[in-house]
């Protein structure tokens, strides 16, 4: 089959790799109809996540229809459409039944090296290194999905694919970091990055009751969409200064909730970048820590701190003074999908939201290469792509 | 969960303290050995190192570890402080033990753990295991260049919902042993289990064998094992790259 791969920093290719075959009693083979680049791809494509390895496949946004299904598979059928989540969670051990899906004790077969790592195992995670899982991801004709009773997402209406993909990730993703934000009403709240992630935090803010919503960014298309589709009121970072105009717009309250939609490819300016970038060539830092530390800066005593963006490592100089005498919350960790889903499918279908909105390119898998470059050099208006393989 | 500090120790077990080492563990002394030792864990972590891959991660863990082992036992004072009991040079068999929890009850964990097909597969990464009469099980490991190692055990303790230890005869070329406990978790979170596993000394020929398979350290290989054994019985299936397409091929097995 074709599938778009992983060769080092800005090099992915579209291969003819292995078809994948059922292998465990519960996994579903899914025909993949529409699958999305995410901008935590973008981590990827930069070669910032360690343990990738050449020739991996990408991708965890997909969704497509069932084409085969394990001996113990229960709730799906051959032919049923489906919307697969990035996390892979085996819905039985202490953490799925709590509903933190993305901590699953049993998805990753390669834990221990992320035990090493990190102290505990998180989930097993398509098409996101090794450490995470190794699994291949969606970037491609057909999937295998593990724990198919426990993931997948039957649509059963007539939407179309650009209407329920996001179910995968990004609007999840940014449900759940405004969930994480506390917000109650007449709460003003500041949203790092208005990629799609932003975007739907953004929206998902203002559907929780946010008084008003605040989109920090530099693209202008990104700050217009923020605006237009999620009522926003937008900063642009390299015009204005941040801290000065959040204080300004809220009275030197500081906004209640915080969230960074940014994470680890955050870009900075002037000594302190210069600083970091310094660090990082040396291996003294993994990740780049603008937006966390502004954040922080920025948020109001006692406010909330939400973090749905991804970061991969180490930070050096992280303001944890401020971070404790400011008595901040902090929530982070990749999306609980499989909470969210039926919940967020209901509000699709009942018209409170068309996550479609964000697309603005849709191309072919062959085009894959070219649209992770144009989704990253930020060319031709680039917010979200679709690829149908 | 525990902190690496309090859910790894290394100890000494078995009754067979002066027993002569197994293999061709016995023919160096200790000073050769010990050399030896770091030689071969440097010559993994380096080559881990290279691969900068995740199999390399573990070889490089691997070699970490057989290089740390080396080091420790050349320092007499701090083997005594930091053994927990493990007592003379590299040459000592050491023990390796982890714990996890897991949401079963300690009958239902043991009963899976007697099951013969539950066991082999739990161990399938590790070796082959085959049961025979009377509670003994025929393990193979299969080295890279086509030797195998095999070996036998017998049960030697086996208390229903609480323990089952397993061991090679006293005379066995290869030594090994090995020892689950269950013991029930607070607040109704399952039970918690300990899996104890002492490896030849590494040079040794069980955990050369292993080392040159696996290229990983025991410390993983035991965690690996009992984090198998909780997939299979919590959600019925133990995760796999079996067949896992990539670029590279079919398969990513680590």
């Amino acid at each position: 089959m074709r599938a778009l791969t992983w060769h080092g920093e800005q090099d992915v290719r579209v291969e003819d790799v292995p078809r994948p075959q059922i292998v465990n009693p519960t996994d579903a083979i899914i025909e993949v109809t529409a699958t999305a680049i995410c901008g935590s791809d973008l981590h990827l494509y930069h070669g910032r996540v360690p343990s990738m390895q050449e020739g991996d496949v990408l991708g965890h946004e997909p969704m497509g229809e069932v084409i085969e299904v394990g001996d113990e598979v229960e709730t799906l059928e051959v032919g049923d459409r489906v919307v697969v989540p990035f996390t892979i969670s085996c819905g039985s051990c202490w953490f799925c039944e709590n509903d933190l899906y993305s901590l699953c004790d049993n998805s990753n077969p390669n834990a221990e090296i992320a035990r090493e790592v990190m102290g505990h195992s998180p989930a097993g995670l398509f098409g996101y290194s090794h450490m995470l899982g190794g699994y291949a991801g969606g970037q491609a004709e057909y999937l295998r999905v593990p724990y198919a009773d426990v993931g997948p997402i039957k649509i059963e209406s007539d939407l179309s694919d650009e209407e329920v993909l996001f179910l995968s990730d990004i609007f999840p993703t940014g449900y759940m970091a405004a969930e994480n934000a506390d917000i109650e009403p007449a709460d003003t709240v500041a949203v790092w990055g208005c990629g799609p992630v932003g975007q739907f935090a953004i929206q998902s803010a203002q559907m929780m009751g946010a008084d008003r919503v605040i989109a920090i960014d530099r693209v202008p298309e990104r700050l217009e969409m923020a605006r237009e589709h999620g009522d926003a009121v937008p900063i642009d970072y390299s015009e204005e200064d941040v801290y000065h105009r959040l204080m300004e717009l809220t009275a030197n309250r500081g906004p209640d909730s915080c969230i960074d939609a940014v994470g680890t490819d955050a870009h900075g300016t002037g000594l302190v970048d210069a600083t970091d970038r310094m660090k990082r060539s040396v291996k003294l830092e993994d990740d780049r820590p603008y937006v966390l530390r502004e954040a922080i800066r920025c948020c109001r005593k006692g406010g909330t701190l939400s973090v749905p963006g991804v970061y991969v490592g180490r930070m050096d100089n992280f303001p944890f003074g401020p971070l404790m005498n400011k008595a901040l919350t902090v929530k982070t960790g990749q999306t609980h999908v499989q909470r969210y889903l039926g919940p967020l499918l209901e509000r699709i279908e009942e018209g409170e939201i068309d996550p479609s909105f964000v697309v603005t390119h849709e191309a072919s898998l062959e085009d894959g290469p070219d649209l992770y470059r144009k989704f990253n050099d930020k060319e031709d208006d680039c917010i979200k792509v679709v690829l149908r393989p | 969960m525990a902190t690496r500090s309090q859910d790894t120790t290394r100890a000494r077990v078995g009754e067979g303290q002066g027993r002569e080492e197994s293999g061709d563990g016995g023919v160096l002394g200790p000073q050769a050995k010990r050399a030896a030792l770091a030689g071969v864990g440097l010559a993994l972590l380096v080559r881990g190192v290279r691969r900068r891959s995740l199999r390399g991660i573990g070889t490089a863990l691997a070699g970490g570890w057989l290089l740390t082992r080396a080091i420790r036992s050349g320092n007499g004072k701090r083997e005594a402080r930091g053994g927990a009991g493990r007592r003379g040079s590299s040459a000592g068999s050491a023990a390796v033990s982890r714990t996890i929890s897991v949401g079963k009850s300690a009958d239902e964990l043991y009963e899976a753990w007697r099951d013969p097909e539950t066991f082999a597969r739990v161990m399938s990464h590790v070796a082959d295991v085959t049961p025979s009469a009377n509670d003994r099980h025929h393990w193979t490991v299969h080295t890279p260049y086509g030797r195998a190692v095999s070996w036998e055990t017998r049960i030697v303790e086996d208390d229903p919902g609480q323990i089952v230890r397993w061991a090679t005869p006293g005379d066995a070329v290869v030594s090994h042993e090995g020892a689950v406990r269950f013991r029930e978790a607070a607040g109704g979170r399952g039970t918690e289990m300990t899996l104890t596993v002492s490896f030849d000394p590494p040079g040794g020929a069980l955990g050369d064998a292993v080392l040159k398979r696996l290229g990983m350290a025991p410390e993983m290989l035991v965690g690996q094992a009992l984090a198998r054994f909780k997939s299979l019985v919590e959600s019925g299936e133990i995760p796999t790259l079996e067949g896992n397409p990539s670029a590279r091929g079919e398969g990513d097995l680590l």
